[in-house]
Protein backbone atom coordinates (compact mmCIF):
# COMPACT_ATOMS: atom_id res chain seq x y z
CA UNK A 1 0.00 0.00 0.00
CA UNK A 2 2.10 2.93 -1.19
CA UNK A 3 -0.52 5.63 -0.54
CA UNK A 4 -1.70 6.52 2.91
CA UNK A 5 -4.35 9.21 3.35
CA UNK A 6 -3.25 11.96 5.72
CA UNK A 7 -6.58 13.75 5.48
CA UNK A 8 -9.23 14.01 2.80
CA UNK A 9 -7.01 16.20 0.64
CA UNK A 10 -3.47 14.94 1.19
CA UNK A 11 -1.85 11.54 0.62
CA UNK A 12 1.50 10.27 1.78
CA UNK A 13 3.44 8.00 -0.57
CA UNK A 14 6.22 5.67 0.53
CA UNK A 15 8.93 5.67 -2.09
CA UNK A 16 11.60 2.95 -2.14
CA UNK A 17 14.30 2.22 -4.73
CA UNK A 18 12.10 -0.65 -5.96
CA UNK A 19 8.93 1.39 -5.98
CA UNK A 20 8.80 4.73 -7.75
CA UNK A 21 5.73 6.93 -7.90
CA UNK A 22 4.49 9.05 -10.78
CA UNK A 23 2.76 12.24 -9.71
CA UNK A 24 1.31 15.37 -11.19
CA UNK A 25 4.10 17.88 -11.63
CA UNK A 26 4.22 20.39 -8.80
CA UNK A 27 1.91 18.40 -6.52
CA UNK A 28 4.56 17.69 -3.90
CA UNK A 29 3.77 19.33 -0.56
CA UNK A 30 6.54 18.01 1.63
CA UNK A 31 8.93 15.10 1.99
CA UNK A 32 11.32 13.26 4.26
CA UNK A 33 14.26 11.12 3.17
CA UNK A 34 16.35 11.12 0.03
CA UNK A 35 13.95 11.67 -2.82
CA UNK A 36 14.57 12.94 -6.33
CA UNK A 37 11.97 14.34 -8.72
CA UNK A 38 12.48 13.87 -12.42
CA UNK A 39 10.10 15.28 -15.02
CA UNK A 40 8.51 12.78 -17.36
CA UNK A 41 6.65 13.72 -20.45
CA UNK A 42 3.31 12.22 -21.20
CA UNK A 43 2.32 9.05 -19.50
CA UNK A 44 5.72 7.42 -19.42
CA UNK A 45 4.69 4.48 -21.55
CA UNK A 46 7.58 4.53 -23.99
CA UNK A 47 8.03 6.65 -27.08
CA UNK A 48 4.82 5.44 -28.66
CA UNK A 49 2.78 6.26 -25.62
CA UNK A 50 4.41 9.61 -25.40
CA UNK A 51 3.57 10.54 -28.97
CA UNK A 52 0.08 9.17 -28.56
CA UNK A 53 -0.51 11.17 -25.43
CA UNK A 54 0.84 14.34 -26.97
CA UNK A 55 -1.34 13.93 -30.04
CA UNK A 56 -4.36 13.38 -27.88
CA UNK A 57 -3.50 16.30 -25.62
CA UNK A 58 -4.47 13.82 -22.92
CA UNK A 59 -1.07 14.23 -21.35
CA UNK A 60 -0.54 15.89 -18.08
CA UNK A 61 2.87 17.04 -16.99
CA UNK A 62 3.95 14.30 -14.61
CA UNK A 63 7.05 13.75 -12.56
CA UNK A 64 8.69 10.57 -11.35
CA UNK A 65 9.55 10.38 -7.68
CA UNK A 66 12.48 8.07 -6.99
CA UNK A 67 14.77 7.35 -4.06
CA UNK A 68 13.67 6.37 -0.60
CA UNK A 69 11.51 8.34 1.74
CA UNK A 70 7.95 9.53 2.13
CA UNK A 71 6.34 12.28 0.10
CA UNK A 72 3.15 14.26 0.68
CA UNK A 73 1.01 15.04 -2.36
CA UNK A 74 -1.96 17.38 -2.74
CA UNK A 75 -3.32 19.71 -5.37
CA UNK A 76 -5.31 22.96 -5.03
CA UNK A 77 -7.25 21.76 -2.01
CA UNK A 78 -9.08 19.15 -4.07
CA UNK A 79 -10.29 15.93 -2.50
CA UNK A 80 -8.18 12.86 -3.03
CA UNK A 81 -9.56 9.35 -3.47
CA UNK A 82 -7.18 6.38 -3.36
CA UNK A 83 -8.12 3.35 -5.45
CA UNK A 84 -6.32 -0.01 -5.47
CA UNK A 85 -6.07 -1.86 -8.74
CA UNK A 86 -5.72 -5.61 -8.36
CA UNK A 87 -4.59 -6.30 -11.92
CA UNK A 88 -7.91 -7.78 -13.03
CA UNK A 89 -9.65 -4.48 -13.66
CA UNK A 90 -8.68 -1.40 -15.55
CA UNK A 91 -9.38 2.15 -14.49
CA UNK A 92 -10.52 4.72 -17.01
CA UNK A 93 -10.00 8.30 -15.96
CA UNK A 94 -9.27 11.76 -17.31
CA UNK A 95 -5.54 12.51 -17.25
CA UNK A 96 -6.01 15.77 -15.37
CA UNK A 97 -7.66 13.91 -12.50
CA UNK A 98 -4.53 11.86 -11.77
CA UNK A 99 -2.69 13.09 -8.71
CA UNK A 100 -0.29 10.19 -8.33
CA UNK A 101 0.01 6.51 -9.13
CA UNK A 102 2.43 3.63 -8.82
CA UNK A 103 5.07 3.78 -11.51
CA UNK A 104 4.43 0.05 -12.04
CA UNK A 105 1.00 0.73 -13.47
CA UNK A 106 0.71 0.84 -17.23
CA UNK A 107 -0.98 3.86 -18.66
CA UNK A 108 -2.26 4.21 -22.16
CA UNK A 109 -4.43 6.65 -23.96
CA UNK A 110 -7.68 5.36 -25.35
CA UNK A 111 -9.46 6.95 -28.25
CA UNK A 112 -13.13 7.31 -27.50
CA UNK A 113 -13.81 7.60 -31.19
CA UNK A 114 -13.10 3.88 -31.50
CA UNK A 115 -16.64 3.46 -30.23
CA UNK A 116 -17.74 4.92 -33.53
CA UNK A 117 -18.94 8.39 -34.20
CA UNK A 118 -20.99 8.39 -31.01
CA UNK A 119 -17.91 8.12 -28.84
CA UNK A 120 -16.30 11.01 -30.63
CA UNK A 121 -19.41 13.14 -30.30
CA UNK A 122 -19.62 12.26 -26.64
CA UNK A 123 -16.11 13.48 -25.95
CA UNK A 124 -16.59 16.69 -27.89
CA UNK A 125 -20.00 17.49 -26.44
CA UNK A 126 -19.06 16.90 -22.84
CA UNK A 127 -15.81 18.78 -23.01
CA UNK A 128 -13.96 15.70 -21.94
CA UNK A 129 -11.90 15.48 -25.07
CA UNK A 130 -11.76 12.53 -27.38
CA UNK A 131 -9.37 10.53 -25.26
CA UNK A 132 -9.27 9.04 -21.80
CA UNK A 133 -6.41 7.51 -19.91
CA UNK A 134 -6.51 3.84 -19.09
CA UNK A 135 -4.55 2.41 -16.16
CA UNK A 136 -3.88 -1.29 -15.74
CA UNK A 137 -1.72 -3.53 -13.58
CA UNK A 138 -1.37 -3.90 -9.84
CA UNK A 139 -0.97 -0.77 -7.75
CA UNK A 140 -2.64 2.24 -6.27
CA UNK A 141 -3.95 5.43 -7.86
CA UNK A 142 -4.78 8.74 -6.19
CA UNK A 143 -7.53 10.65 -7.99
CA UNK A 144 -8.51 14.30 -7.68
CA UNK A 145 -12.10 15.42 -7.39
CA UNK A 146 -14.03 18.47 -6.24
CA UNK A 147 -15.92 17.41 -3.14
CA UNK A 148 -14.83 13.78 -3.10
CA UNK A 149 -15.55 10.93 -5.48
CA UNK A 150 -18.29 8.53 -4.44
CA UNK A 151 -18.61 5.07 -5.95
CA UNK A 152 -21.82 3.95 -7.63
CA UNK A 153 -22.15 0.23 -8.28
CA UNK A 154 -23.56 -0.73 -11.63
CA UNK A 155 -24.81 -4.25 -12.20
CA UNK A 156 -25.96 -5.94 -15.36
CA UNK A 157 -29.43 -5.07 -16.54
CA UNK A 158 -29.55 -1.66 -14.96
CA UNK A 159 -28.18 1.63 -16.11
CA UNK A 160 -26.88 4.66 -14.29
CA UNK A 161 -27.07 8.16 -15.66
CA UNK A 162 -24.20 10.51 -14.82
CA UNK A 163 -23.72 14.20 -15.44
CA UNK A 164 -20.69 14.49 -17.75
CA UNK A 165 -19.16 17.23 -15.60
CA UNK A 166 -19.52 15.13 -12.46
CA UNK A 167 -18.04 11.97 -14.00
CA UNK A 168 -14.63 11.12 -12.53
CA UNK A 169 -13.78 7.66 -13.85
CA UNK A 170 -14.86 4.04 -13.90
CA UNK A 171 -13.62 0.48 -13.43
CA UNK A 172 -15.00 -2.80 -14.67
CA UNK A 173 -16.82 -3.86 -17.81
CA UNK A 174 -18.78 -0.73 -18.43
CA UNK A 175 -20.05 0.95 -21.53
CA UNK A 176 -20.25 4.71 -21.31
CA UNK A 177 -22.44 6.35 -23.86
CA UNK A 178 -23.63 9.89 -24.33
CA UNK A 179 -27.34 10.44 -24.33
CA UNK A 180 -28.75 13.75 -25.46
CA UNK A 181 -32.19 14.76 -24.38
CA UNK A 182 -32.46 18.09 -26.05
CA UNK A 183 -36.00 19.26 -26.41
CA UNK A 184 -37.65 22.50 -27.36
CA UNK A 185 -37.36 23.62 -23.75
CA UNK A 186 -33.56 23.61 -24.00
CA UNK A 187 -33.72 25.50 -27.27
CA UNK A 188 -35.61 28.36 -25.65
CA UNK A 189 -33.37 28.34 -22.60
CA UNK A 190 -35.89 26.79 -20.23
CA UNK A 191 -34.29 23.37 -19.96
CA UNK A 192 -33.60 21.41 -16.84
CA UNK A 193 -29.85 21.82 -17.28
CA UNK A 194 -29.54 18.08 -17.74
CA UNK A 195 -29.64 17.88 -21.51
CA UNK A 196 -26.57 15.67 -21.79
CA UNK A 197 -26.12 12.58 -19.68
CA UNK A 198 -23.66 9.73 -19.72
CA UNK A 199 -25.48 6.42 -19.76
CA UNK A 200 -23.41 3.79 -17.97
CA UNK A 201 -24.33 0.13 -18.49
CA UNK A 202 -22.66 -3.21 -17.73
CA UNK A 203 -21.09 -4.27 -14.45
CA UNK A 204 -18.55 -2.27 -12.53
CA UNK A 205 -18.16 0.90 -10.53
CA UNK A 206 -18.46 4.46 -11.70
CA UNK A 207 -17.00 7.30 -9.62
CA UNK A 208 -18.93 10.56 -9.39
CA UNK A 209 -17.97 13.83 -7.73
CA UNK A 210 -20.33 16.07 -5.76
CA UNK A 211 -19.85 19.01 -8.06
CA UNK A 212 -20.07 19.97 -11.69
CA UNK A 213 -16.88 21.96 -11.60
CA UNK A 214 -13.93 20.97 -13.69
CA UNK A 215 -10.66 22.32 -12.52
CA UNK B 1 -43.80 9.20 -1.15
CA UNK B 2 -40.51 10.71 -2.27
CA UNK B 3 -37.86 10.95 0.40
CA UNK B 4 -34.68 12.99 0.70
CA UNK B 5 -31.59 11.82 2.58
CA UNK B 6 -28.43 13.84 2.96
CA UNK B 7 -25.10 12.04 2.62
CA UNK B 8 -22.36 14.61 3.21
CA UNK B 9 -22.17 16.62 0.02
CA UNK B 10 -24.66 14.47 -1.86
CA UNK B 11 -28.45 14.40 -1.61
CA UNK B 12 -30.14 11.07 -2.32
CA UNK B 13 -33.62 11.51 -3.74
CA UNK B 14 -35.75 8.36 -3.75
CA UNK B 15 -38.62 8.75 -6.16
CA UNK B 16 -41.67 6.51 -6.24
CA UNK B 17 -43.62 7.90 -9.14
CA UNK B 18 -43.84 11.41 -7.73
CA UNK B 19 -42.21 14.74 -8.50
CA UNK B 20 -39.43 16.44 -6.55
CA UNK B 21 -38.41 19.95 -7.50
CA UNK B 22 -34.68 20.64 -7.37
CA UNK B 23 -32.15 23.30 -8.30
CA UNK B 24 -31.58 23.31 -12.02
CA UNK B 25 -28.56 21.35 -13.22
CA UNK B 26 -27.84 19.82 -9.81
CA UNK B 27 -28.11 16.16 -10.90
CA UNK B 28 -24.77 14.35 -10.77
CA UNK B 29 -26.06 10.78 -11.26
CA UNK B 30 -29.21 8.69 -11.19
CA UNK B 31 -30.38 5.08 -11.32
CA UNK B 32 -33.73 3.85 -12.53
CA UNK B 33 -36.14 5.78 -14.69
CA UNK B 34 -35.83 9.39 -13.71
CA UNK B 35 -36.76 12.27 -15.96
CA UNK B 36 -35.53 15.85 -15.62
CA UNK B 37 -37.59 18.69 -16.93
CA UNK B 38 -37.34 22.46 -16.50
CA UNK B 39 -40.04 23.58 -14.08
CA UNK B 40 -40.79 26.69 -16.09
CA UNK B 41 -41.01 30.29 -15.06
CA UNK B 42 -43.07 29.89 -11.91
CA UNK B 43 -41.06 26.89 -10.77
CA UNK B 44 -44.38 25.06 -10.45
CA UNK B 45 -45.92 27.62 -8.11
CA UNK B 46 -48.01 29.49 -10.60
CA UNK B 47 -47.82 32.79 -12.36
CA UNK B 48 -48.18 34.98 -9.30
CA UNK B 49 -45.18 33.40 -7.57
CA UNK B 50 -43.16 33.85 -10.75
CA UNK B 51 -43.98 37.54 -10.94
CA UNK B 52 -43.15 38.09 -7.30
CA UNK B 53 -39.90 36.26 -7.70
CA UNK B 54 -39.01 38.35 -10.70
CA UNK B 55 -39.87 41.60 -8.91
CA UNK B 56 -37.87 40.62 -5.86
CA UNK B 57 -34.89 39.44 -7.86
CA UNK B 58 -34.86 36.14 -6.01
CA UNK B 59 -33.41 33.84 -8.60
CA UNK B 60 -34.54 30.28 -8.14
CA UNK B 61 -34.21 28.09 -11.20
CA UNK B 62 -35.91 24.78 -10.59
CA UNK B 63 -36.30 21.54 -12.45
CA UNK B 64 -38.72 18.69 -11.89
CA UNK B 65 -37.35 15.22 -11.19
CA UNK B 66 -40.03 12.61 -11.83
CA UNK B 67 -40.29 8.86 -12.28
CA UNK B 68 -39.08 6.10 -10.03
CA UNK B 69 -35.54 5.47 -8.95
CA UNK B 70 -32.84 7.34 -7.13
CA UNK B 71 -31.29 10.63 -8.15
CA UNK B 72 -28.06 12.00 -6.68
CA UNK B 73 -27.95 15.78 -6.45
CA UNK B 74 -25.04 18.05 -5.54
CA UNK B 75 -23.92 21.63 -6.17
CA UNK B 76 -20.29 22.74 -6.12
CA UNK B 77 -19.33 20.27 -3.39
CA UNK B 78 -21.43 22.13 -0.83
CA UNK B 79 -22.74 20.33 2.22
CA UNK B 80 -26.33 19.10 2.15
CA UNK B 81 -28.77 18.88 5.05
CA UNK B 82 -32.42 17.95 5.13
CA UNK B 83 -35.02 19.84 7.20
CA UNK B 84 -38.42 18.24 7.96
CA UNK B 85 -41.37 20.60 7.94
CA UNK B 86 -44.71 19.75 9.54
CA UNK B 87 -47.20 22.43 8.56
CA UNK B 88 -44.54 25.02 9.09
CA UNK B 89 -42.80 27.82 7.21
CA UNK B 90 -39.07 27.95 6.54
CA UNK B 91 -37.45 31.19 5.43
CA UNK B 92 -34.38 30.52 3.34
CA UNK B 93 -31.89 32.17 1.03
CA UNK B 94 -32.92 31.20 -2.48
CA UNK B 95 -29.43 30.02 -3.48
CA UNK B 96 -29.44 27.58 -0.56
CA UNK B 97 -32.47 25.59 -1.74
CA UNK B 98 -31.45 22.27 -3.31
CA UNK B 99 -34.71 20.30 -3.41
CA UNK B 100 -38.27 20.24 -2.04
CA UNK B 101 -40.70 17.30 -1.84
CA UNK B 102 -44.24 17.55 -3.23
CA UNK B 103 -46.69 19.18 -0.84
CA UNK B 104 -44.41 22.11 -0.17
CA UNK B 105 -45.01 25.53 -1.65
CA UNK B 106 -42.29 28.01 -2.48
CA UNK B 107 -43.07 31.69 -2.26
CA UNK B 108 -41.32 35.02 -1.87
CA UNK B 109 -41.68 37.19 1.19
CA UNK B 110 -40.64 40.81 1.16
CA UNK B 111 -38.30 41.50 4.03
CA UNK B 112 -38.29 45.26 3.69
CA UNK B 113 -35.47 47.68 3.98
CA UNK B 114 -33.65 45.73 6.64
CA UNK B 115 -32.77 42.97 4.23
CA UNK B 116 -31.48 45.41 1.68
CA UNK B 117 -29.21 47.06 4.22
CA UNK B 118 -27.79 43.76 5.31
CA UNK B 119 -26.94 42.93 1.72
CA UNK B 120 -29.48 40.14 1.54
CA UNK B 121 -31.81 41.71 -0.95
CA UNK B 122 -35.32 42.87 -0.21
CA UNK B 123 -36.88 39.42 -0.24
CA UNK B 124 -36.41 35.93 1.08
CA UNK B 125 -37.83 32.68 -0.18
CA UNK B 126 -40.31 30.84 2.02
CA UNK B 127 -41.13 27.15 1.95
CA UNK B 128 -44.52 26.29 3.45
CA UNK B 129 -46.34 23.02 4.12
CA UNK B 130 -45.49 19.50 5.16
CA UNK B 131 -42.54 17.65 3.67
CA UNK B 132 -38.78 17.80 3.37
CA UNK B 133 -36.45 20.54 2.17
CA UNK B 134 -32.81 19.94 1.27
CA UNK B 135 -30.56 22.92 1.96
CA UNK B 136 -27.05 23.71 0.76
CA UNK B 137 -24.39 25.22 2.97
CA UNK B 138 -20.80 26.18 2.40
CA UNK B 139 -19.33 23.90 5.08
CA UNK B 140 -21.32 21.73 7.52
CA UNK B 141 -24.63 23.31 8.57
CA UNK B 142 -24.99 24.54 12.14
CA UNK B 143 -28.48 24.38 13.69
CA UNK B 144 -29.10 26.87 16.48
CA UNK B 145 -32.15 26.71 18.73
CA UNK B 146 -33.75 30.02 19.71
CA UNK B 147 -35.73 30.16 22.98
CA UNK B 148 -37.88 33.05 24.22
CA UNK B 149 -35.94 35.61 26.20
CA UNK B 150 -32.64 34.65 24.62
CA UNK B 151 -32.35 36.36 21.26
CA UNK B 152 -29.85 34.98 18.75
CA UNK B 153 -27.68 37.25 16.62
CA UNK B 154 -26.11 35.94 13.40
CA UNK B 155 -24.09 37.35 10.54
CA UNK B 156 -26.41 37.91 7.53
CA UNK B 157 -23.83 36.40 5.20
CA UNK B 158 -23.70 33.19 7.23
CA UNK B 159 -27.50 32.92 7.55
CA UNK B 160 -29.06 30.05 5.61
CA UNK B 161 -32.58 29.44 6.91
CA UNK B 162 -34.93 29.88 9.86
CA UNK B 163 -38.24 28.36 10.95
CA UNK B 164 -40.67 28.70 13.82
CA UNK B 165 -42.19 31.75 15.50
CA UNK B 166 -39.34 34.17 15.06
CA UNK B 167 -39.22 37.88 14.52
CA UNK B 168 -36.20 39.23 12.69
CA UNK B 169 -34.58 42.58 13.14
CA UNK B 170 -31.37 44.11 11.94
CA UNK B 171 -28.81 45.18 14.49
CA UNK B 172 -26.49 47.88 13.29
CA UNK B 173 -23.06 48.29 14.77
CA UNK B 174 -22.13 51.19 12.57
CA UNK B 175 -20.03 53.78 14.35
CA UNK B 176 -17.47 56.36 13.35
CA UNK B 177 -14.93 53.51 13.19
CA UNK B 178 -16.77 51.81 10.31
CA UNK B 179 -17.01 55.13 8.51
CA UNK B 180 -13.27 55.66 8.55
CA UNK B 181 -12.67 52.04 7.52
CA UNK B 182 -11.55 50.76 10.89
CA UNK B 183 -14.68 48.73 11.61
CA UNK B 184 -14.69 45.22 12.98
CA UNK B 185 -16.28 43.89 9.80
CA UNK B 186 -19.50 43.10 11.64
CA UNK B 187 -21.46 46.26 10.86
CA UNK B 188 -24.84 44.54 10.39
CA UNK B 189 -26.22 41.53 12.18
CA UNK B 190 -29.54 39.71 12.15
CA UNK B 191 -31.32 39.30 15.46
CA UNK B 192 -33.89 36.56 16.02
CA UNK B 193 -36.46 36.77 18.84
CA UNK B 194 -39.02 34.16 19.82
CA UNK B 195 -38.80 30.40 19.57
CA UNK B 196 -37.59 28.42 16.57
CA UNK B 197 -34.61 27.14 14.65
CA UNK B 198 -31.92 29.09 12.79
CA UNK B 199 -29.51 27.39 10.40
CA UNK B 200 -26.18 29.03 9.60
CA UNK B 201 -23.12 28.03 7.59
CA UNK B 202 -19.50 28.34 8.71
CA UNK B 203 -18.66 30.70 5.85
CA UNK B 204 -19.67 34.16 4.73
CA UNK B 205 -20.90 34.68 1.21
Amino acid sequence: MPFETVNSKVVRAQVTPQRAVLARRGAMLGLTGEVVFRPVQGQGAGVGGRIGAALASESNAMMATTGSGSVLYGFRGLHVTVLDLDGREQLFVEADRLLAHDADLQTSVMFLGSGGLRGAVRGAATGQGLFTTQLSGVGAVALLSHGGAFPLQVSRGESVGVDPQAYVGHTGQLDVDLKAKVGWRDAVGKGSGEAFQLQVTGSGTVYVQASEKKF
Amino acid sequence: MASLTADGRILNVDLHGDVVRAAQGSMVAYTGNVDFKGAGMGGGDGFRAALKRKAAGESLQLMECSGSGRAYLAVDAQYVSVVDLANDTLSVESESVLAVTPGLKLDVKFAGLGGAMAGQGVATTTVTGTGQVALLSDGPMIRLEVVPGQPLVVDPQAFVASSGQLSTSIVSGVSWRSVVGEGSGEAFSMKFDGSGLVCIQPAER
